[in-house]
C-alpha cells in the first residue's frame, strides 16, 4: 500500500486510533489508508456527533487547528480537521474527517470554544458548504454577501439568477470559447469561407 | 472609563454611563472602509470606539473573493498555476512552490537537482521581496515616507531579475510541475551575488533609519500583543507565531528542498531592545532578522548549483490517482496549505487553500480591544494581510 | 515601554533619545540630496529596454498556423477562439515556414486580449511557434469589446514583418 504519511508511521496511527476509542466511547474511529492504486495521505474517520469530545481528547496532544476544509461527495458531505502540534521539538499533525449524510441540514458542533481558529474556519465551512455549527459565537457567512442563497461549493450548485435586482451572469459578459463572431458568420456557407481564407493565403 | 473589558452583552447595549452622573455617552461605530490607505488591500473594519480607544473591532472581508476553489475544479492541472499565484500576489513564487509540491508528491515525479537549487534560490529572494514590501508599507502606514521608497528601490532590482528569468514582474508561472521553466544563466547568477553585496549595507541602513528610532519604537512596542498560548490557539504561523516566542519554522523542523543542507538561524521574537514579547515590534523585527538569514540561505545555495536539467519527466497530459494531500510550505506571510483531493481525472477534485493571512486576520478582533485607532493601524500593518490570500 | 513610570531623569533620557535618533535618520535621508543617481525612469520620454522573454500582448502568425487547437486547450481562461473547416481533397496542401503540412483551413482566430491572464502556456505548447509574445504594452483601448484581435484582418496580418523574425 503506497503511503505518504503526514511524518507519523502507521503505528502512531494505530496508537491514537485505539486511545481514541478507549477515551470516547461513540468515537468509532477508524484509518482510511490509500489503497492499491492510491496515493496520498491517511486520516482518521470519527463520527459526527462525538466531534466535540474527540477534540477535546486531541487538545492537550495538538495545540492548534490548521484548517477546516469541506469536500462534496455526493453521497456525503465529508469536513476534514487539520490539527497540528506547533512545538519545534515534537511536531506531529494528523487529519480527523466526519462525514454526514443528511444533504437538507448537515449539523456539527462547533469547537471554537476549544481552538479559537475554528471561529472562521467554521464560518468559511457553512459559508461554501452549508454545514450548520451547534453552539457557533457569530454564525453568519463570511466571503458571500450575507444574504446570498445556496451554498457554492456543493456539486448541484446552481447560482442565483437575480441578486437585489442585479442579474447575475448578463449575456453579453459571458465567455464561450466556441463563439462565431459575426463577420464570420456573415460570409455565408462553408464554400464562401474557404475561399475568403484561401484568398489571405491561409 | 474602562470599557474594554466589559462583557459582549454590555457592549450590545450602546449606551453607557459614567458611575454617579447623568451623562450619557455612547460607542460610535466607525467604518475602516473597504477603500482605505492603510488596510492593504480591500478589508472593511468595523470599529466600535469609545472617544478614541476601541472597543470592539469587526472585520468584514470578501470584497476580492474570486471563487477561486470552484473554478480550479473545471481547470487541468498546469492551467492552475497561474490562478495559485494570483491569491498572495507579492509572494507569486512560494505559492507556486507549495501547489508544484502538492503535484508532485501525488504524482510521484522526481525533480531533477539543479531544478532544487533554482527554486531555493528564487523562494528566498521572493522572501526577501516580501519583506521589503511588508517593511516599506508598514513605515508608510506609521508616517515614514522615505522607507519605503528605499525598500522599493532594492525591491525593483529583485523584479528585474525576476523578469529576466520568467518574462513577467508580478505573476510569474515560473515554478513548473516537475521544476522551473527556463534556465539560471551565469549573468542572473553574477547579477544576484551583486545584488547580495550591496543588500546587506541597506540592512543596516534600515536598521538605524526606521528600528531605531524612538518615535517608531513608541508607536509599536507594547501594542498589540498576542500572547503564545492564543497564538497556538488560533493557528498563527509564519513571523507572527515566532514574534510571539516560539521558534517554529517549517524549513527547519520538517525541510523540504535543500534547507537541511544550508545552515541558518531562526529569529524568534525575544523582546529585543526593551519591546514585549509577541507586539507589533517584535513581529516586525522577526521579518527584519529574517531578511539576514535569507541572504546567508542564497548565498550557501549558490554553491549547491551543478549544471544539469531543469524539468523534470511529466506525461503531456497530467492525471494524478485517487488519493487526498496536504501539503505547507513557508511562506512569507505564514505557511500556506494544499488540501488537494484527486479522483483519478484531469482536474482535481477540491482545492482547498489554507491561506495564512485569513487566520491572521481573524486575530484582530481578539488584539483590537483596548486600543486607539492609531495603534490599531499599527497592528494590521505587523500581522501582513494581502487580501488576496484572505479572499481567494 | 507603555507602563514605565516616568522619573525626572527618564523624562529629559526620552527626549535626548528620540532627537538623537531622528537626527541619526535625517543625515541617513540628507546624504540622498547629493550622493545618489536618481532611479527614476523618466517615461514616455525615456522607454525600458524589455528582456527578449518578457510576456506581453500576444502576436499570431495566421499564415504559419496549422489549427490544431493546443492553445486553444490549454488556455485556463478560455480566451482563445479557434475554428477552422478541413482543406478540400483536390487543393494542394501548402506547407508552414518549418514544413509542417496545413491540412485544415483557418477561418477564425480571436484572442480576447481583456481576458488573458499573460501566463504563456499558449507559447509554450504552439507547434509551429506562430503565437509568441511580443513587447508592446501600450494598447489601452476606449471600448472593451475593440481588446478582441482578430489576427486574420489585414492590418494585423502587416504587423508580421515588424514582430516576426525569422
Amino acid at each position: 500500500m503506497k503511503e505518504y504519511c503526514m511524518r507519523s508511521g502507521l503505528e502512531m496511527y494505530n496508537d491514537l486510533i485505539s486511545s481514541i476509542n478507549s477515551a470516547v466511547t461513540n468515537a468509532n474511529a477508524s484509518l482510511i489508508s490509500p489503497g492499491e492504486e492510491e496515493v496520498g495521505d491517511s486520516s482518521v474517520l470519527v463520527n459526527p456527533e462525538s466531534i466535540f469530545e474527540v477534540m477535546s481528547f486531541l487538545k492537550p496532544l495538538y495545540n492548534g487547528l490548521q484548517v477546516i476544509s469541506g469536500v462534496d461527495y455526493t453521497e456525503y458531505i465529508e469536513v476534514c480537521y487539520f490539527l497540528a502540534h506547533f512545538d519545534p521539538e515534537n511536531p506531529k499533525d494528523v487529519m480527523i474527517k466526519t462525514r454526514l449524510k443528511d444533504r437538507q441540514d448537515p449539523r456539527l458542533n462547533s469547537i471554537s470554544s476549544l481552538y479559537l481558529a475554528a471561529n472562521w474556519q467554521e464560518r468559511e465551512c457553512y459559508d461554501m458548504l452549508g454545514v450548520s455549527f451547534n453552539n457557533h459565537p457569530d454564525h453568519r457567512r463570511i466571503l458571500c454577501p450575507d444574504d446570498w442563497e445556496g451554498f457554492p461549493l456543493r456539486r448541484d450548485y446552481k447560482v442565483q439568477e437575480v441578486y437585489r435586482g442585479m442579474k447575475v451572469n448578463p449575456e453579453n459578459k459571458m465567455n464561450r470559447d466556441d463563439q462565431l463572431f459575426e463577420d464570420n458568420k456573415q460570409k455565408g456557407n462553408e464554400a464562401d469561407l474557404i475561399a475568403w481564407a484561401l484568398s489571405k493565403g491561409l | 472609563m474602562q470599557t474594554w473589558d466589559m462583557d459582549l452583552e454590555e457592549l450590545k447595549e450602546e449606551e453607557t454611563s459614567l458611575p454617579g452622573s447623568k451623562l450619557k455617552t455612547e460607542l460610535l461605530t466607525v467604518n475602516m472602509g473597504p477603500q482605505h490607505p492603510a488596510t492593504h488591500g480591500v478589508l472593511r473594519v468595523e470599529i466600535k470606539t469609545d472617544s478614541e480607544v476601541v472597543a470592539q473591532a469587526i472585520p468584514h472581508i470578501g470584497y476580492l473573493h474570486r471563487c477561486m476553489e470552484k473554478h480550479c475544479e473545471a481547470i487541468d492541472y498546469r492551467g492552475i498555476l497561474p490562478f495559485v499565484d494570483r491569491l498572495d500576489y507579492l509572494a507569486s513564487m512560494s505559492q507556486e512552490l507549495t501547489y508544484s509540491m502538492a503535484v508532485e508528491k501525488m504524482l510521484g515525479t522526481e525533480v531533477p537537482r539543479r531544478a532544487t537549487v533554482i527554486r531555493m534560490i528564487i523562494s528566498e529572494m521572493q522572501r526577501i521581496a516580501s519583506h521589503l514590501m511588508a517593511f516599506g508599507t508598514y513605515a508608510l502606514d506609521l508616517g515614514a515616507f522615505s522607507p519605503f521608497l528605499y525598500a522599493f528601490d532594492e525591491r525593483e532590482k529583485i523584479l528585474t531579475l525576476f523578469e529576466d528569468i520568467s518574462g513577467a514582474r508580478l505573476l510569474y508561472n515560473y515554478f513548473w510541475i516537475g521544476g522551473v521553466w527556463n534556465d539560471l544563466t551565469d549573468k542572473n547568477v553574477e547579477y544576484i551575488k551583486e545584488f547580495l553585496d550591496n543588500f546587506e549595507p541597506e540592512l543596516v541602513k534600515y536598521d538605524r533609519l526606521v528600528s531605531q528610532n524612538r518615535i517608531f519604537q513608541e508607536r509599536t512596542m507594547g501594542v498589540g500583543t498576542l500572547s503564545l498560548a492564543d497564538a497556538h490557539s488560533f493557528g498563527a504561523t509564519g513571523p507572527v507565531l515566532r514574534g510571539s516566542g516560539s521558534a517554529w519554522d517549517l524549513r527547519k523542523v520538517d525541510p523540504y528542498l535543500f534547507y537541511n543542507e544550508v545552515e541558518f538561524d531562526v529569529p524568534v521574537g525575544e523582546g529585543q531592545r526593551g519591546s514585549e514579547i509577541g507586539d507589533c515590534y517584535n513581529r516586525y523585527y522577526v521579518r527584519m532578522l529574517e531578511m539576514v538569514e535569507s541572504v546567508k540561505i542564497i548565498r550557501q545555495s549558490l554553491k549547491l548549483l551543478e549544471p544539469g536539467p531543469t524539468l523534470g519527466k511529466v506525461s503531456k497530459v497530467i492525471k494524478i490517482p485517487k488519493g487526498e494531500t496536504y501539503t505547507r510550505t513557508e511562506c512569507p506571510r505564514g505557511e500556506l496549505g494544499i488540501h488537494l483531493v484527486s479522483h483519478g481525472e484531469k482536474t482535481p477534485y477540491r482545492l482547498k487553500v489554507k491561506s495564512p493571512c485569513f487566520t491572521h486576520t481573524s486575530i484582530l478582533p481578539h488584539i483590537a480591544p483596548g486600543q486607539m485607532i492609531a495603534d490599531f493601524v499599527a497592528s494590521i500593518g505587523s500581522i501582513d494581510i494581502v487580501l488576496g490570500e484572505v479572499d481567494r | 515601554m507603555r507602563d514605565e513610570r516616568l522619573t525626572f531623569f527618564g523624562y529629559f533620557r526620552n527626549i535626548y533619545t528620540a532627537v538623537k535618533s531622528s537626527l541619526i535618520g535625517m543625515w541617513i535621508t540628507f546624504r540622498y540630496v547629493w550622493g545618489k543617481k536618481p532611479v527614476t525612469v523618466e517615461y514616455p520620454e525615456v522607454r525600458d529596454v524589455l528582456p527578449d522573454n518578457t510576456r506581453s500582448r500576444l502576436y499570431n502568425d495566421a499564415l504559419n498556423c496549422i489549427s490544431c487547437n493546443l492553445c486553444a486547450i490549454s488556455c485556463p481562461v478560455d480566451c482563445i477562439y479557434i475554428s477552422s473547416v478541413p482543406r478540400p481533397k483536390d487543393l494542394e496542401v501548402p506547407k508552414c515556414d518549418d514544413g509542417t503540412p496545413k491540412r485544415q483551413v483557418l477561418t477564425q482566430y480571436v484572442i480576447d486580449t481583456a481576458l488573458c491572464c499573460y501566463c504563456g502556456l499558449c507559447t509554450v505548447v504552439c507547434p509551429t511557434e506562430c503565437l509568441t509574445h511580443t513587447d508592446d504594452y501600450e494598447y489601452s483601448q476606449y471600448m472593451v469589446e475593440d481588446m478582441k484581435y482578430d489576427y486574420l484582418t489585414d492590418d494585423l496580418i502587416a504587423w508580421r514583418d515588424r514582430i516576426v523574425k525569422t
